[in-house]
């Protein structure tokens, strides 16, 4: 699944490791979420939409 | 500014270590009393469960673990239990593989070697599920 997670992360100028703080995760799981290799689980979703202030499909790409 | 919360994965894993520590060292002293006073309690059922009483920090471990895995995040949740289950089938492989193995003439082996198995093996595969998700 693709997203801009990684875009949206250097907007903010947040490394990995602090955006994994943010929403309580292992630093491994961003790495496997911006590879799009992962796709997360609803409330992960919606934790992550809630971080970057922004609406799951403007994270996500259902393609 | 960087929040400084506590991360509950971070926290999860950091837990473990400890818990896992203890267990290690609890262990290894409940395990050499264990075989001390094996050789000073004669036979009867007394002997038997000094001789299962290190089984103890094992299950502490098991606790652990399952502590581990419910309060990590999602995705390391699921590496673990994709690792835990390529090595438990690894293990029940080569078990029963000995076991006809020895049905055929080949030396008796502890039931012991199993949990040793599952532990390599279930380290070993953790890289290589992770590795699949960069």
């Amino acid at each position: 699944m693709r997203n801009r997670l990684k875009v949206l992360r250097a907007e903010r100028d947040w490394s990995q490791s602090e955006l994994a703080d943010r929403l309580g995760v292992a630093r491994q799981t961003i790495v496997a979420l911006e590879s799009g290799k992962y796709a997360p689980s609803l409330p992960l979703a919606f934790k992550i939409s809630k971080v970057f202030d922004k609406m799951i499909e403007e994270i996500f790409d259902a393609e | 500014m960087r929040q400084r919360t506590t991360n509950p994965t971070t926290a999860a894993s950091r837990r473990y270590l400890v818990e896992f520590g203890i267990a290690v060292v609890v262990y290894l002293v409940v395990n050499a009393a264990s075989a001390w006073a094996l050789r000073h309690v004669a036979n009867g059922p007394l002997h038997y469960l000094i001789a299962i009483v290190p089984v103890v920090p094992i299950a502490f471990v098991l606790v652990a673990v399952l502590r581990y895995l419910r309060c990590s995040d999602e995705f390391t949740r699921m590496v673990h239990v994709e690792a835990l289950a390529i090595s438990a089938g690894i293990t029940a492989m080569l078990a029963v593989t000995y076991g006809f193995l020895e049905s055929a003439g080949f030396p008796k082996l502890s039931a012991w070697w199993t949990y040793a198995a599952l532990m390599v093996f279930f380290g070993a595969a953790n890289p290589f599920v992770a590795r699949r998700y960069r």
